[in-house]
């Protein structure tokens, strides 16, 4: 079904670089672009191309979206997975990549027989349920790395091991990373055709950028997640702060915040939203502090539930938990993202210190 | 919005069982005819309903999916309260989910109602070549623990209408055999009877009755 991999940046030059995709000008580009998204692209090509890159300009130039050529060079820098120091950076992806290997290799050297079971079968369980349908997600080789960086993590992580609906926060960073090795549509593509070698870089650096994004997210994973818990109870009370009504709508038909914004944590947004709408949207958490996926991302949920007022207002019991389970997002573009996060940033500064209220945790 | 009180009863039914048995496809088989041989895992619960006619009253089921992984018992648990009925979902291909059939019978002593009815469901009688429950040992658990059974396949629709029809007619004659007694004789109650709660009531039928 696919077509052949046209590699990009293939020169046998090791390692598999992320970083061969900045150029020295906008000379790369297609004629289509448009002048103010080329303008866009040398802005950041110049921030990146720094021998220091500064921190707040890449901040900055990254809130409102990252070029998709970029994307997988800002998003570990942006994880703090890379270095800003430009020397340093294809020492420490040489590093971190054989460290990962390394640590796939231990965990499965064992063979089947010496895997940890429970997590092991569960992980089984989920890799073909993991975006169902796109052929990259079917193919053999996806689903054997999906399975190595989900039961690697899962083992150095025993307080929570693999909870369901972490595979899917996979998908983003996998389907970017593997974006910089080919020219064709990630979604149809097969890394079996890769090499080993640039298989192996794709995998570690999904993996190190999970783990990252993860770390500020483990209360959600943990026993009884409590960090669900907490980010539930208060997108609730930010709720009733902005819109009593509807809140109210809600508590008289009987709904509970719990009973749709668990898995809108659980899952940040994914199984309500495009893997296309979610990168767009990380473009922008990862540009905000560690805690974005908790912190910031609960004025997203509120954001969203408020989508939606009109209709929720109108709605019972029934309608509501039936309407909030498929919501109609499957039209969005970065235009509704784009409106999502900046409502959910205004929410955020009118909200977030506001005394007595919501500030800290 | 959706149907009102376009029906005589309101029963709660929730769905438990392992990860991967088969409970979302038991639920979509039945509310909509759909088979999905790539569905994705649930996250916490899901939710629908479906309306079937029981001795010429129309009994709506309003059916919980819960997710199966251990992780997530804190959370569905809440849903066990007010459901009248539990479809308890194995895979008869694999062993180990009709292993921890034991284990979610407990969990809803411990959460449920004590007079829910249960139904022990082995799904998947599709995969007959790769079956390693029998037949005759789910039964006999079944008999020796009060339970109902029936084997299902979502994959071909066999017995999936069966399984959910049995347990709203088992509930349907709990209720109004209940109703027809205590109007009959209002002193004698049936032990623990008064424990169903969902019953043609206003509030469960617009959902006031509340879930976790
Ligand atoms: N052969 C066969 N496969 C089935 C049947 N029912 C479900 N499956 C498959 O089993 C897998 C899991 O089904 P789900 O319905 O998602 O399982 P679940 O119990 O809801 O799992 P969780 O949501 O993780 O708790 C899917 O690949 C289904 O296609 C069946 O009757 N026969
Ligand atoms: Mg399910």
């Amino acid at each position: 079904m696919s077509s052949h991999p046209s590699r990009k940046g293939s020169k046998s030059a090791s390692p598999p670089s992320l970083t061969n995709r900045i150029t020295g000008g906008a000379n790369t580009l297609s004629r289509e672009r448009s002048v103010r998204t080329n303008r866009k692209f040398d802005k950041f090509n110049d921030c990146l191309l720094k021998p220091d890159i500064n921190m707040s300009d890449l901040r900055s130039f990254a809130w409102s979206g990252i070029p998709s050529e970029l994307r997988p060079i800002v998003w570990p820098i942006l994880l703090g997975y890379l270095p800003l120091n430009s020397t340093t950076r294809n020492q420490t992806l040489i590093r971190k990549r054989a460290e990962y290997a390394e640590l796939v290799r231990l965990a499965f050297a064992r063979g089947r027989e010496g895997l940890e079971f429970a997590v092991w079968h569960q992980i089984e369980i989920d890799v073909p349920r993991t975006r169902p349908g796109v052929q990259l997600w079917m193919e053999a080789a996806t689903q054997r790395s999906l399975e190595r960086i989900l039961y690697v993590w899962a083992i150095r992580h025993p307080a929570s091991g693999y909870v369901q609906g972490i595979n899917d926060l996979v998908t983003p960073f996998y389907q970017t990373f593997l974006s910089a090795y080919i020219v064709s549509d990630p979604e149809i593509f097969d890394p079996g055709l890769l090499s080993p070698e640039v298989l192996n870089a794709i995998e570690a650096d999904t993996f190190w950028c999970l783990s990252r994004l993860l770390d500020g997210i483990q209360d959600n994973y943990i026993n009884a997640q409590p960090g669900i818990h907490r980010s539930v109870k208060k997108m609730k009370d930010l709720v009733k702060k902005i819109n009593a009504p509807l809140v109210k709508h809600l508590d008289e038909e009987g709904v509970e915040f719990m009973q749709f914004a668990f898995r809108w944590m659980n899952c940040l947004l994914m199984r309500e939203l495009s893997v296309k709408n979610i990168i767009r949207m990380w473009d922008t958490y990862m540009v905000c502090r560690k805690d974005a996926f908790s912190e910031f991302h609960l004025y997203v949920c509120s954001a969203f539930l408020l989508t939606w007022k009109d209709e929720l207002q109108a709605m019972d019991f029934q309608g509501i938990i039936m309407f909030l389970q498929s919501l109609p997002t499957a039209n969005w573009t970065n235009h509704e993202i784009e409106l999502l996060l900046s409502g959910a940033f205004v929410l955020h500064s009118t909200w977030h210190n506001a005394p007595g209220h919501l500030g800290g945790s | 919005m959706t149907e009102q009180s376009n029906y005589d009863y309101l029963f709660k039914i929730v769905l438990i069982g392992d990860s991967g048995v088969g409970k979302s496809n038991l639920l979509s088989r039945f509310t909509r005819n759909e088979f999905n041989n790539d569905s994705k895992s649930t996250i916490g619960v899901e939710f629908a309903t479906r309306s079937i006619n029981v001795d010429g009253k129309t009994v709506k089921a309003q059916i919980w999916d819960t997710a199966g992984q251990e992780r997530y018992r804190a959370i569905t648990a809440a849903y066990y309260r007010g459901a009248v009925g539990a479809l308890l979902v194995y895979d008869i291909a694999k062993q180990a989910t009709y292993a921890s059939v034991t284990r979610w019978l407990k969990e809803l002593r411990d959460h449920a109602d004590s007079n829910i009815v249960i139904t022990l469901v082995g799904n998947k009688s599709d995969l007959k070549h790769l079956r390693s429950v029998p037949t005759e040992e789910a039964k006999n658990f079944s008999t020796e623990n009060g339970l109902s059974f029936i084997e299902t396949s979502a994959m071909d629709a066999s017995n999936v209408e069966a399984a959910f029809q049995n347990i709203l007619t088992d509930i349907y004659r709990i209720v109004s055999n209940r109703a027809l007694e205590s109007s009959s004789e209002p002193a004698i109650q049936p032990s623990g009877g008064q424990t169903i709660t969902v019953s043609p009531s206003v509030d469960a039928a617009t959902g006031k009755s509340g879930c976790c």
